[in-house]
């Protein structure tokens, strides 16, 4: 039973009704009245509901990221000194050494190869959710998402006991007659077979709600027309699942731009990304100007990723399907 | 029927599941062997990797201090984010597209820097106080989830239902109680479970405001992972990932909650 069902008993019962009934015959105008009011309350009943939320963001989220930013270019640590006045200091420091542009590109390297993968894998997932029969969608929903709930410091174990070189996929290779298999811990390969695996569930769920929402009659029209599979799949499905490829894309890309754990876990010292490079310049150097710097880096990176991916994508789907709606 | 999902498409569907599910399964069977060492395939069967992690006061310590600030952080998220949600839904308040906007944004804003920019706050204020440190962190990711989903059960909500029990004569606090109530429950409860879930998995904030009194599990795990190599590593991973499963089981069976809101 629906609550909507629950309420509507709970209205209709005998009892209640004639409650309800006696009550009104002696006050109805008054009571209803009042009750109108409260409910709908006065001009400033929302202010007083939203408030405490947003103070409460406004001083702990809004006020420490902004003072961060603004730290940035304020001041600049020499030898470990913080010297204050406007600086750009840390974002020239930041571009000109090869090292951290080294770590830069890895990060966006990571970010779009993790983001490319992820869809490539979420795309049959999605279309089974979408389109298969409902044990099948729930199969795969339930798989999918139930990692969300292990830890990710366990889901990126779980990939170093298969990955070292005593692990799972080594013993696999040598059953299969591979002499000498690569060990990919502590590589780029190791952090990013993680990364997809991580987020993979943020590609997978907004795919198959676009997938979803795709008109079954437009696949068989083009099936009906003489369409092969393949070309109803890449002319069809593909053109018009792209918002929410696009949500996967900013998200998946958004969340491994910024990953600490699953490349502190795997790729060891060897390849660390702007995460790590945060951590060492705050916790180890204390060097809070130039992790401020960093920071801010890349926040500018997830909101470009997520201004380029939805709002170009969702212009242009405009434009592709305005003929269809 | 179902044209679509070809058979093709459905191995391939299955062999994506397979490595899905491998990383979860894999340090299960590695969390018996009968070695000092992580091996695979294991050797022999042991289950004294699981008798040293829960002898452990250590792990038990983090297990507990992460339910209770989770519980905590769910508590004051629901105490502020239930009042927003139905605020931002039933009243006109200027300007809602920036409070939607504020509201939202920790969940864009890396929570690396999230973290780190309050453990500037935090220090740049003079603050010791550890525990209201982590509740304040995890509250700002934790609200977002929590007034989101409450809005999306407030929008649902019929309110016809309340302007006929408010003309029947039902008096505001019984409107609230029998009316309202029971069709946004459903929205608060699962707003509590992600909030939980949230606060009891998160990393990247405690990792910047954690201290050794105040240490919760994640935080634990990744030093156990760093400076031990038996499988008894392997023993908690099980652990954790049995604990998800049950989780996944309350959340889908009791709660009713569908999880795919948690990805979207």
């Amino acid at each position: 039973m629906s609550s909507g069902d629950s309420v509507r008993a709970s209205m209709l019962s005998p009892s209640r009704r004639d409650e309800v009934s006696g009550r009104v015959t002696e006050a109805a105008s008054h009571t209803a009245e009042r009750a109108w009011t409260i409910f709908s309350g006065t001009r400033f009943t929302g202010y007083w509901l939203v408030a405490p939320a947003v103070l409460f963001l406004a001083i702990w989220f809004l006020w420490p990221v902004l003072t961060m930013i603004h730290l940035s270019v304020s001041a600049r640590s020499v030898d470990g000194v913080m010297v204050e006045g406007f600086t750009l200091d840390n974002y020239i420091r930041l571009f000109s050494s090869d090292l951290y542009v080294r770590i830069l590109l890895r990060t966006i390297r990571i970010a779009l190869l993790t983001s490319v993968i992820a869809a490539l894998f979420a795309y049959p997932l999605a279309i089974a959710i979408a389109r298969g029969g409902p044990a099948l969608a729930r199969l795969v929903t339930i798989t999918i998402l139930a990692p969300l709930l292990v830890n990710v410091v366990v889901r990126s174990y779980g990939w170093q006991t298969i990955l070292n070189k005593t692990g799972a996929l080594a013993w696999l290779l040598k059953l299969s007659g591979v002499t000498n298999p690569p060990v990919l811990l502590y590589t780029e390969w190791a952090v990013l077979i993680a990364c997809v695996h991580v987020y993979l569930p943020f590609m997978v769920m907004p795919l198959a709600s676009a997938i979803g929402r795709i008109d079954r009659a437009v696949e068989e029209a083009a099936r009906v027309a003489g369409a092969p599979q393949l070309s109803v799949m890449l002319r069809v499905i593909f053109p018009l699942s792209l918002p929410g490829l696009a949500v996967g894309v900013s998200l998946v890309f958004s969340l491994s731009a910024a990953a600490y754990v699953t490349p502190q876990i795997l790729g060891g010292n060897f390849s660390p990304l702007l995460g790590t490079l945060i951590e060492q310049q705050i916790l180890t150097l204390n060097d809070w100007p130039f992790g401020a710097a960093i920071s801010t880096l890349l926040i500018a990176m997830v909101l470009a990723a997520n201004l380029v991916f939805l709002k170009v994508v969702n212009r242009r789907f405009a434009r592709w399907t305005g003929d269809i709606r | 029927m179902n044209e679509t999902v070809s058979t093709p498409l459905k191995i391939v569907v299955g062999i994506i599941l397979l490595i899905v599910v491998a990383p979860l399964v894999v340090p299960l069977l590695m969390s018996i062997s009968d070695t000092p060492y992580i091996v695979f395939p294991p050797k022999g069967f042991t289950l004294q990797w699981y008798g040293a992690v829960l002898a452990n006061p250590e792990a038990r310590g983090s297990f507990l201090f992460s339910l209770e600030l989770a519980a905590i952080v769910t508590a004051v998220s629901l105490v502020l984010g239930v009042p927003c949600a139905a605020g931002l839904t039933r009243y006109r308040v200027v300007g809602q597209d920036v409070v939607l906007g504020l509201i939202l944004s920790p969940l864009i804003v890396p929570l690396i820097v999230t973290g780190v920019a309050l453990l500037q706050l935090f220090s740049m204020l003079g603050s010791r106080a550890t525990m209201m440190q982590l509740v304040i962190g995890h509250t700002v990711v934790c609200l977002p989830y929590v007034i989101r989903s409450v809005s999306a059960s407030f929008v649902l909500a019929n309110r016809n239902l309340e302007d006929a029990a408010a003309v029947l004569g039902a008096a505001p606090h019984l409107v609230a109680i029998r009316v309202i109530w029971p069709q946004v429950r459903p929205g608060v409860l699962a707003g509590a479970v992600f909030s939980f879930i949230v606060s009891f998995d998160d990393y990247p904030i405690s990792m910047w405001l954690a201290d050794g009194n105040h240490f919760p599990v994640p935080l634990y795990l990744y030093t156990v992972i760093e400076r031990s190599f038996d499988p008894s590593i392997a023993a908690i991973a099980s652990l954790m990932i049995g604990f998800a499963l049950l989780l996944v089981l309350v959340i889908e069976k009791v709660f009713g909650i569908s999880l795919a809101r948690l990805a979207s």
